[in-house]
């Protein structure tokens, strides 16, 4: 398994990093990052989430929308020496997608769009922008040719799909009927019996302006209006940019916990993507619990574990104490027997629902994960000691 | 803060990042508010129902559901908001379905961007001033699980981004009737939950920052969720660092003192987050305890929501 999925990793260009949160997400894709680094490439890992997890975890006050150099040459203390280089950044949302504007929009809607109070307050949270300009971004690096390999680090809440569907999505705010007829009321002039709108325009529109009130609705007339001049641009590039993310060059990893519900979302955006012609190249579960004590042990009487105990060193307890020292120290192991189980049971599911698929499993360690010391143990847990 | 007895709020939200357990302990106060009586309203917004499993009380839905004696739940959609909303001013479903229910109307519905957050938050409020026809309100406490993503609080933040981009409207008007009550101290608590680990703490750290200068909104506790309780004396622990070196790998009490091992390393670990928690978190505090079992059921649940109660004023 890690085999298969170190390999994966050496003959990518981009990988993918998506699941949802809470999961350990940036942590991965930093740690896929650092490998390749110290294998000898060139890697940017590039992430969306602005709650500074890479940074704090590569050892870095901050990151920021510019590419930062990771000081990797620092595990030369832990007696490996790193060949490569491992670069990070933070997209900055609204930056990005400022930039997008000023590249696509001529210079009159320009403007009107970065002025637009719409746009200004929902830039980095209407349906897709985020993941299209991630996309964007990763596009133009990619094409760049600076980096041997780009980890994109996805948002959080969102799911891989919303990644992948981004342009579709901007592109179907914008081209969809009930928008162009609010800024281009022509279009549907000398229509008829299309439902609401044989109801007469004015109705319609008197009906939601009491809902949402007029001013919302010339605001948003006016935001679509200047948009929409952009679309061609964004339709385009985003048809390179799904070309890009679905092309041989790049692969999706799916990052997950071992829990139920996390593993049927895995197990769900898997399908999702196969059927968006996305081939997922791993599944890494993290946080997978130790089996400290097998189940058979387990069931052994208190007193056989007793007279384990006494020989092993503790006899000079009075017997009480090393009853009750013995009872406790079934009774915690029994409790991480009952996580275990169900890690186990839960990371059998999602291999079976995935064929072929590299599944890693990374144990819950007894640290956090938070230093570059931290991403090494981890990396070790995923590829074996290099 | 000597005087905060989260008890007395109607309004409780608890806010944190995915992964923190929020939902879990989201219920488990709704449920003590339950088990002292008080007629309890929990909400989720627009999520994948953790609430039902935990219950074992069949779905939860957008329809509003009696899941224990005083405790109902719902799971609320935009569209359903959205719909309930549209109804109440315009007073008439037919026109409502009309208007509203068309294809194209919805698409366009969807796409205004922050009115999905704006009707679910609007539900919340309606829920807090609803009334009896007798003229008593119809709920004690409405508890709000209020997801915050990778964009912080987004979605408790639009509102405040409503007024200012309108001027007038009914939009506008609603968004500042929520407003008034989300920030107002004797109706309304935010509480957020962590984890004793470094990120969970650093981003709660964010996160209180925001609520303060952003949201303006009345805080109650900070809670610590999933801390092993300690099963040993640093007595045994010492025994069992000085007896593990001559016990082979796979003996059974080498095996034993792992584990035993591990949870403390871990408890060590969690210990010094709480710390950093009370030193750099300036709210009270709550510590829930890790609960040993493969799902969060409802005798979990239970306990966890007693444990709250007795830190939280609730007794």
């Amino acid at each position: 398994m890690a085999e298969a999925f170190a390999k994966l990793l050496r003959e990518k260009q981009v990988i993918v990093c998506v699941g949802s949160g809470g999961v350990g997400k940036t942590t991965t894709s930093a740690v896929i990052a650092l490998h390749e680094a110290i294998r000898g490439r060139k890697v940017l890992v590039l992430t969306i989430d602005p709650a500074k997890r890479l940074a704090n975890s590569l050892g870095v006050d901050a990151l920021d929308n510019d590419v930062t150099r990771i000081p990797i040459e620092r595990f030369k203390d832990i007696g490996l020496e790193p060949k490569g280089e491992l670069w990070a950044m933070m997209l900055d949302m609204k930056q990005s997608f400022d930039h997008v504007v000023e590249q696509y929009a001529p210079p009159k809607e320009r403007e009107e769009i970065l002025n637009n109070r719409i746009y200004k307050y929902f830039s980095t949270s209407l349906a897709g922008t985020q993941e299209y300009a991630a996309g964007e971004r990763l596009f133009a690096l990619h094409q760049s040719g600076e980096f041997d390999l780009i980890v994109l680090d996805t948002p959080p809440s969102t799911h891989a799909l919303d990644f992948l569907n981004a342009p579709k999505r901007l592109g179907d705010a914008i081209d969809n009927k009930a928008l162009q007829w609010i800024y281009k009321p022509s279009v549907l002039a000398g229509k008829r019996g299309l439902g609401v709108f044989s109801m007469g325009t004015a109705y319609v529109l008197k009906t939601l302006s009491r809902f949402t009130g007029a001013e919302l609705l010339d605001e948003f007339s006016v935001f679509l209006r200047s948009f929409s001049v952009l679309f061609e641009g964004l339709k385009e590039r985003g048809v390179k940019v799904r070309k890009l993310l679905t092309s041989a060059k790049s692969s999706f990893v799916v990052i997950t916990a071992p829990d139920p519900l996390t593993i049927d979302e895995a197990l769900f955006v898997n399908e999702r993507l196969r059927e968006e012609g996305v081939k997922v190249g791993g599944f890494v579960v993290n946080r997978v619990h130790t089996e400290w004590v097998d189940a058979e042990d387990l069931s052994r009487p208190v007193v056989g574990v007793v007279s384990a105990l006494s020989e092993a060193g503790f006899d000079h307890l009075d017997p009480k104490a090393l009853r009750d020292l013995a009872e406790r120290m079934l009774e915690n192991a029994q409790e991480f027997g009952v996580l275990s189980h169900m890690d186990k049971a839960t990371v059998e599911r999602l291999d079976a629902g995935t064929a072929k698929i590299p599944v890693v499993r990374v144990p819950f360690f007894s640290t956090d994960i938070h230093s570059l010391r931290g991403l090494e143990l981890v990396r070790r847990a995923i590829f074996g000691v290099s | 803060m000597d005087s905060l007895n989260i008890y007395q709020r109607k309004l409780v939200l608890f806010s944190g990042k995915g992964g923190v357990g929020k939902t879990t302990i989201a219920s488990a106060f709704a449920l003590s508010c339950a088990r002292r009586g008080e007629r309890t309203l929990l909400m989720e917004l627009n999520t994948k129902d953790k609430v039902s499993l935990m219950f074992g009380a069949g779905h939860v839905g957008p329809e509003i559901r009696e899941i224990e004696d005083n405790l109902f739940a719902v799971n609320v959609t935009p569209d359903a908001a959205q719909e309930e909303y549209a109804v109440m001013i315009l007073k008439l479903r037919v026109v409502y379905r009309a208007v509203f229910e068309n294809k194209i109307m919805r698409a366009f519905l969807k796409a205004i961007p922050g009115l999905n957050e704006l009707v679910m938050l609007g539900k919340a409020y309606y829920h807090v001033i609803e009334e009896n026809d007798d003229g008593t309100p119809t709920w004690d406490k409405i508890v709000v699980d209020a997801p915050a993503t990778g964009h912080g609080i987004f979605l408790l933040q639009i509102p405040s981004v409503i007024t200012s981009i309108l001027g007038s409207g009914h939009l506008y008007e609603e968004a500042e009737r929520i407003l008034n009550v989300m920030q107002d101290p004797k109706l309304t608590a935010i509480n957020l939950v962590t984890l004793p680990e470094e990120m969970p703490v650093n981003e709660t750290e964010m996160l209180l920052e925001s609520v303060r200068d952003e949201l303006k909104m009345p805080l109650g506790y900070v809670i610590i969720n999933a801390l092993y309780p300690q099963l040993f004396s640093e007595e045994e622990l010492k025994m069992m660092d000085e007896n593990r070196p001559d016990l082979e790998a796979g003996d059974l009490v080498a095996n034993l003192i792992d584990a035993a091992q591990f949870r403390n390393m871990r408890h060590q670990m969690q210990q010094g987050y709480v710390e950093q928690v009370h030193e750099r978190i300036d709210l009270p505090a709550a510590h829930v305890d890790f609960h040993f079992v493969d799902h969060v059921d409802f005798p979990t649940i239970d306990s966890i929501g007693a444990s709250l109660a007795e830190q939280m004023g609730g007794e």
